[in-house]
């Protein structure tokens, strides 16, 4: 049988319960998988829509590239014109935006681990295991008792953002705060539908409060963190804590190990709550001039090499040959790199994180667990953020009207960086570019044939039963890939924009 | 059992995220009291790749009645024809529509996308996208005018940017439940969408629409229609009227202006989103609402103001 090479092309296509459209194709040697393909499967053309038509219809339109992370589109257009038309924000704007699009990045947390990634943990792959009966009852899709649970949650989360932003998905966001004038009772209703949130998260999650797993700052807390208690032990964090490496997640998906945060839920001083920086083993502050796209193996032409997003072009160019996919290929200090919970919790130098990450590196296990993480530390955050909220005071400062200007606006969705990159030429939108978090993790190979972070972590990958390649599919699914959202952006020239992935 | 196909185009997801909040009933209510068995739906799919993919095919080859086909998502044509600025595996999402369609008892075009093209099919319409039987104001679109379902009727338009999960959900009901849906002049059930409703009605706001206090700038009290662009009164939907938002409240409840999102030609027809709008809609009578307009200006009660 070794000396036998047994090669196969498989074609994954599509690739479900991610948000939105992605094939892949991988070829697999000898049980390891030895190249592959991320395909974006769809392009619209936002940017191109854009052009001409003034500044703030932005902030109705760019949200709409994503129906699941729309409020991290919300934040950057608004950030973008804020930055671009002089606004002064009062401490309630700000708030306000980070109570909204920390509550819609909590959902997609919890929407990952139970909805996408979660049933994966009931493959029959698992069947010889002692955990598997309890993985199928607690994780399987539709009817796993926790699944079942997390889609109630995410309705109750649904509905505190529906009290200050009208409705989920697709409020819109304004330059100079929160259009919104909630009164003290809007404020104790959605604190107390956030208890019943809290309720999933303590009793079924954690097994434990949330403040009791924030006083966990190493890996040996958790370890006595398990050891505590039963019910520690037994939550679905306890159980993938316990099994998770027993079923081999903390050997699946490396990726390319350098990491990428725009900074996010921007406050009143100035400073973002979870901070922007960039890691490759050291920690460095972000400069965005450093990033650039490239479109060789894109359905684009106009360039070749790398350009920065205020230099796009975006003029779709579909052909069978060389090029794979709608969506373009960014890179930072010409480097592909990973973005979402992972990189912000490693740039904010989270201990647990930190230590978790010098075990088992970058790893399918990891990056499941910085995002559980994630979603406790923003649990615990948003509610600091509904108690400090004044309903005396202004939501809304001022912006002014501005014939030429540029504005840029960075933050993260659930997912990883989002930038918005606006120019203003006589009142009017000249140039849009957007750069999503999964054009990042999903990007094909560049103009130096590197590929992009999900298909590093692919390769290499053991796929025990070609039938049933959950392997791969464990990593891609842990980067929370939102195609919908890898759109595409922009064009300076007349033409085309896209949308993808 | 009724089995139901997802299938999602040039769409951002919305609608399947606005559907998953469904209350009544909710999704698992659906599928255990009602029978519904959701057999394709790329995101909450437990299989991937060619497992997914037999599981349309067998609709297609006839071996599996497939009983409602829901579309969410404008239906690219481009780039040159091919339309393969979609594609689902192995076909373009516009390929997979035409052979579902036809033997599909009913066709739900769930969100704005799939009803009448929306954003995608905006100006300058890059990727030469289309509702599925409508381009906007036009009847035709991607089917045709034609184009009858296996039970015999069009495709029924539940418009919205994204749809409400009730306007799916109780469609839906209605149609398993064998009733017949209304529809308007854009093939929209007339409960949620017809000409007698608009999102004007029962907003928060309405007095100080009366009254003619009119918000200046976003983070005012009053009403959004003069100076920031409102569309609710020429809007067709119930958002403020009995539904809400995920039962809470609505974008002019929380101070943004309604943008007409349920409407055939948005979003072109309302942009500029956020200037002076013309004070009269279509079917007023001017003179007299701007005689009106003054009268109840003076008339105006000392409780209504922006601060």
């Amino acid at each position: 049988m070794n000396e036998v090479k047994i090669m196969a092309e498989l074609d994954l296509s599509p690739i479900t319960r991610i948000e939105g459209h992605l094939d892949f194709k991988i070829n697999v040697e000898n049980g390891v998988v030895t190249d592959a393909k991320a395909i974006g499967a769809l392009f619209r053309g936002f940017e191109l829509i854009l052009k001409g038509r003034d500044p703030l219809d932005a902030l109705v339109i760019t949200p709409r590239i994503c129906g699941v992370c729309p409020t991290s589109h919300n934040d950057a257009s608004a950030r973008a014109l804020d930055n671009a038309l002089n606004a002064s924000i009062p401490e309630n704007g700000y708030l306000m935006r980070s109570i909204l699009l920390g509550t819609e990045n909590l959902m997609s947390h919890a929407a990952h681990m139970y909805v996408l990634f979660g049933p994966d943990l009931a493959n029959k792959k698992y069947e010889g295991h002692e955990a598997y009966p309890e993985l199928v009852k607690r994780f399987a899709p539709i009817t796993g008792t926790s699944y079942k649970g997390a889609v109630f949650a995410r309705i109750k989360l649904d509905e505190i953002f529906a009290i200050f932003g009208g409705k989920h998905p697709h409020t819109t966001f304004v330059p100079g705060g929160a259009p919104v004038r909630p009164q003290l009772n809007d404020i104790t209703r959605a604190l107390s539908i956030f208890m019943q949130v809290q309720d999933f998260l303590e009793n079924t999650t954690l097994g434990c409060s949330v403040e009791r797993w924030l006083e966990n700052k190493s890996l040996k807390d958790v370890v006595s963190w398990l050891e505590e208690d039963e019910k520690h032990a037994n939550s679905d964090l306890g159980l993938f804590i316990r099994f998770g490496t027993e079923l081999g997640f903390h050997k699946l998906g490396p990726g390319p190990g350098n990491f990428l945060s725009y900074g996010v839920y921007a406050q009143a001083d100035g400073k973002n709550w979870l901070p922007a920086g960039f890691y490759d083993g050291k920690h460095h502050s972000l400069d965005q001039s450093k990033i650039e796209e490239h479109i060789r193996y894109s359905w684009y032409t106009g360039y070749e090499g790398g350009r920065h997003p205020s230099e796009g072009v975006t003029e779709p160019y579909y052909e069978e040959g060389e090029k794979y996919t709608w969506a373009k290929c960014p890179r930072y200090q010409g480097m592909p790199v990973e973005v979402g919970p992972l990189a912000r919790m490693i740039i904010d130098k989270d201990p647990v994180v930190l230590d978790l990450a010098k075990e088992y590196g970058p790893c399918v296990y990891t990056r499941v667990l910085a995002r559980l993480h994630e979603a406790v530390r923003l649990a615990a955050k948003i509610k600091e953020w509904l108690l400090e909220l004044d309903p005396g005071k202004p939501f809304f400062g001022s912006y002014d009207k501005v014939s030429n200007a540029e504005g840029i606006g960075l933050t993260e969705a659930a997912r990883g960086a989002l930038g918005h990159w606006i120019k203003i030429r006589n009142g009017r939108i000249d140039n849009y570019q957007v750069i999503t978090p999964t054009a990042w993790n999903v990007s094909p190979k560049d103009s130096n044939d590197v590929h992009g972070p999900i298909e590093q972590a692919v390769i290499g990958t053991p796929v025990e039963d070609e039938n049933n390649p959950i392997e791969v599919q464990h990593v891609i699914r842990s980067y929370d890939p939102c195609i919908a959202c890898t759109v595409h952006v922009i064009t300076p020239k007349k033409s085309y924009h896209l949308k993808v992935v | 059992m009724v089995n139901v196909v997802w299938m999602q185009g040039a769409t951002d997801n919305g609608c399947l995220v606005s559907f998953l909040n469904a209350q009544q009933p909710d999704v698992y209510q659906a599928i255990e009291k009602l029978g519904v068995e959701i057999s394709y739906q790329n995101t909450i799919n437990p299989s991937s790749g060619k497992d997914a993919i037999e599981t349309l095919e067998r609709f297609i080859t006839g071996k599996d009645q497939l009983d409602v086909l829901i579309v969410e998502g404008a239906i690219p044509r481009g780039p040159n024809g091919t339309g393969m600025a979609c594609f689902i595996g192995p076909r373009s999402f516009a390929q997979w529509v035409s052979e579902l369609a036809p033997i599909s008892e009913y066709v739900l075009a769930v969100g704005t996308c799939a009803a009448f093209g929306n954003i995608p099919a905006a100006e300058p319409n890059p990727t030469d996208a289309t509702g599925l039987q409508w381009h906007k104001k036009e009847f035709g679109g991607f089917l045709g005018k034609d184009f009858r379902s296996k039970a015999g009727l069009p495709v029924i338009n539940i418009s919205g940017c994204p749809a409400h999960p009730d306007w799916v959900m109780q469609t839906l009901v209605a149609v398993l439940l064998g009733k017949k849906v209304e529809l308007d002049a854009y093939n929209r059930p007339n409960d949620f969408f017809g000409e007698d409703i608009t999102v004007h009605d029962g907003c928060s706001r309405n007095d100080y629409f009366s009254f003619k206090v009119a918000a200046e700038k976003f983070g005012d009290k009053g009403c959004l229609y003069r100076n920031l662009g409102c569309a609710g009164p020429h809007t067709n939907s119930d958002c403020n009227n009995r539904t809400l938002w995920n039962r809470q409240s609505s974008l002019t409840r929380c101070g943004i202006p309604c943008h007409g999102c349920t409407n055939p030609d948005f979003p072109e027809a309302y942009m500029p989103f956020f200037q002076r709008r013309r004070e009269v809609g279509d079917g007023w009578k001017v003179v007299p609402y701007i005689i009106g307009a003054g009268f109840m200006k003076l008339a105006k009660p000392s409780r209504l103001k922006n601060e």
